[in-house]
């Protein structure tokens, strides 16, 4: 039934998902040559991940069960394995095969049994000091070598004591036990690891805790092959060990999406109402506080947290407002959909707002309904089944590969006060009277410049991910902007924005082909986070002052329906253009206009026309 | 001799997982001289599985001698093996 021969076109994830949790390591094996078959050029850049592994013991049954649990995180792995036993010289010989192969991220796995065999390197047996110095302290001179090279994240498991200890009840009085030596090991590695942003230490005794220790090691293919670990923490380790190289290639989760009712609390807040929900310190709502408590850990590392509900927006402020046992509160939130609309549509939403990619958002709903609905709209969307049972939530959260955070940004820091500046906004919209008024009071300033060099990554991430206020989504990539601005084919406008409660960045791009005539948007578009603020109005007047100055009698513009961009659609009539067919629209410039709007101010720098020379 | 087809299937089944071998081409026959995939590595392994599989405890001789897929099924199809 899984054997080998597989239809070519099975992606990773079908792949993986035949192979479940707990499997044996043959349905590893196969499933791992499964990979092998699947054709190259189906797998993007973006899903691969280079890992080396070194250890003490042999790894090679290890990178099968490694590459279908990467696979089940979308990832497609290319394994390096160090020779057997060979850590030491690998990671100290700028020569060796771990240098010249360039990981990602680099896995030591040392097994205890070094400790082991260096203790009883004597008999009677030696203290923790020589044997723990002797060990760390050519592995130290290894991780330093490698450091200076840069290449990646280098992950250590810890040490851990693999069996029951003979000791005896006074061991824990005593330094001149294994199981001191093991503890002091652990002591001095994780100083040496919290010294660099770069290496992690890896719970291995936390993993082999979840096993459960005689589930752990196989002691049969330890003592014939120095295979030590079991099916089943092959399994375990390989699934974390997926989400520290999901997190080196920046595809982790930044943000959470959570459903409300049955999720951050029980029952259904519409019919039971706010103090008949289930959230407290007995059960039912303890699970719920668990829950939500593992969340906000979560939150503080870095992981942004946001609503998607389907209910009554003022009973769930009034909620997160005032419910004595609500631990996440409106401050914790990046951002709400409360409403009555298709998840989907809120979770885009959310996207748009928060400026985070699809693919970088986890949703959790306990309904396997809406989960289902939300995974067929966003195929890009992590939505992770949820346990049946809300007793689980807790535990379960922490086992999701993708929430697995590796620094904290300037950029994270500033998302989230740029929420909070939108919050302050969204107060003063409401006490604001007209539109007018509103956006006259905003204090807006609006520059409008030639796309420079270190533009140009948000440049090509606006223009790749930018669905709503988009003439064309046309997904230029860098190097054609790069060819095509060179040639003189297009001028790349940037559109940064601020106001008086904040800076919302570079969010507005166009590219313009200009002719003797008329100059052609190839593409004008505005992320959602400045949409509603006229500030489109100062980018095209802008781009009309150039064609004008340069001789041109009109614009032009292509319109092409992506069936999410009727807004922009709605910008080219409001601003003079009119349908000339086949998706082009067309306006004069010899009338004046388009205005640049006299409420926002102008804090650009030379234009485009002024740096890129005259034509 | 031979063991009940549920065993055989089960035997095939593993041989071709870990052998990279379509389940079709696996059965009497075959051996670890006539498959070049039946390394050490991977007869450690195999061994492993049939032991978690079947419950078995192997001496060493038998696990020397478990190189064929005649050898393995008459192996695993013994009650209580390796007593």
């Amino acid at each position: 039934m899984t054997a080998p021969t597989q239809p070519e076109s099975r992606t990773l994830a079908d792949i993986a998902t035949a192979v479940p949790p707990g499997a044996s390591w043959a349905a590893y094996q196969a499933a791992a040559h499964a990979l092998d078959r699947v054709p190259a050029a189906s797998v993007s850049p973006r899903q691969r991940a280079r890992v080396a592994l070194l250890g003490s013991f042999t790894l090679d049954p290890f990178v099968p069960v490694l590459r279908v649990e990467a696979a089940r995180a979308g990832l497609w792995l290319d394994a390096y394995c160090a020779p057997y036993g060979q850590y030491l010289a690998e990671l100290i010989d700028p020569r060796s095969g771990l240098y010249r192969f360039r990981p990602q991220v680099t896995f030591v796995m040392i097994d205890g049994e070094v400790l082991w065999n260096q203790r009883w390197a004597q008999n009677p047996p030696l203290p923790s000091e020589p044997v723990v110095g002797g060990l760390l302290t050519p592995l130290f001179a290894g991780l330093e070598a490698f450091e200076r090279e840069g290449t990646g994240l280098v992950v250590v498991n810890d040490f851990v004591l693999p069996r029951r200890s003979t000791e005896g009840v006074n061991a824990f009085r005593n330094k001149g036990t294994f199981a001191h030596t093991v503890a002091h090991a652990n002591k001095h590695l994780r100083l040496r690891l919290a010294q660099r942003d770069s290496t992690f230490l890896f719970p291995l005794a936390d993993v082999v805790a979840q096993v459960g220790r005689t589930q752990a090691f196989n002691w049969r293919t330890h003592y014939r092959g120095h295979v030590t670990w079991s099916d089943a923490l092959m399994g375990a380790v390989a699934r974390r060990y997926a989400g520290f190289a999901l997190a080196s290639l920046g595809r982790a989760t930044k943000c959470i999406v959570l459903d409300l009712d049955n999720t951050l609390w029980g029952g259904v807040l519409g019919e039971e109402g706010p103090s008949g929900i289930a959230l407290g310190p007995e059960w039912p709502g303890r699970e719920f506080l668990d829950f939500q408590r593992e969340l906000l850990d979560l939150q503080r590392q870095g992981i942004l947290l946001a609503l998607a509900s389907k209910n009554n927006e003022h009973e769930v402020l009034a909620v997160l407002r005032e419910h004595p046992y609500m631990l996440i509160r409106e401050e914790h939130l990046a951002g709400h959909r409360v409403n009555w609309d298709d998840k989907a549509a809120s979770i885009r939403a959310l996207a748009c707002e928060l400026d985070i990619g699809l693919d970088h958002m986890l949703f959790i709903d306990d309904s396997p309904h809406e989960r289902a609905w939300v995974r067929e709209q966003i195929p890009e969307l992590r939505v992770p089944e949820v346990p049946p049972d809300p007793a689980f939530y807790a535990d379960w959260v922490g086992s999701l590969p993708s929430l697995l955070v590796l620094q904290q940004t300037p950029e994270d820091l500033r998302r989230t006060r740029q929420y909070q500046e939108s919050r302050s906004r969204e107060v003063y919209r409401a006490s604001a009277g007209s539109m007018t008024d509103f956006l006259r009071g905003l204090g807006l300033r609006v520059a409008v410049e030639p796309m420079a060099p270190e533009s140009t990554a948000r440049v090509v991430q606006l223009l790749g991910k930018t669905n709503q206020f988009n003439l064309t989504t046309r997904r230029h990539d860098e190097a054609t902007l790069r060819r095509r601005v060179a040639a003189g084919e297009w001028r790349v406008y940037t559109m940064r924005v601020t106001d008086r409660f904040g800076d919302f960045g570079l969010t507005g791009v166009a590219i313009v082909a200009p002719g003797p005539e008329r100059w052609h948007l190839d593409s004008f578009l505005m992320s959602c986070r400045v949409i509603g603020k006229s500030v489109e109005s100062a980018l095209l007047a802008r781009i009309a002052a150039d064609a004008r100055a340069a001789g041109a009698a009109g614009l032009a513009a292509d319109f092409i329906d992506s069936g999410r961009n009727q807004v922009a659609r709605a910008f080219l009539g409001q601003h003079g253009f009119e349908p000339a067919g086949d998706g082009l629209w067309q306006r004069t410039l010899g009338d004046g206009g388009p205005e640049w709007p006299e409420w926002i101010g102008d804090a650009g720098g030379p234009a485009p026309a002024e740096v890129g020379g005259t034509r | 001799m031979s063991g009940s087809p549920a065993v055989e299937a089960r035997v095939r089944e593993l041989l071709a997982q870990v052998l990279d071998m379509p389940a079709s081409d696996v059965g009497p026959g075959l051996t670890q001289a006539s498959a070049p995939s039946w390394t050490s590595l991977n007869h450690l392994m195999l061994v492993s599985q049939l032991e978690s599989e079947f419950g078995l405890f192997l001496s060493n001789e038998e696990i020397r001698q478990l190189t064929s897929y005649d050898r393995i099924v008459e192996t695993v199809a013994r009650p209580s093996a390796g007593d």
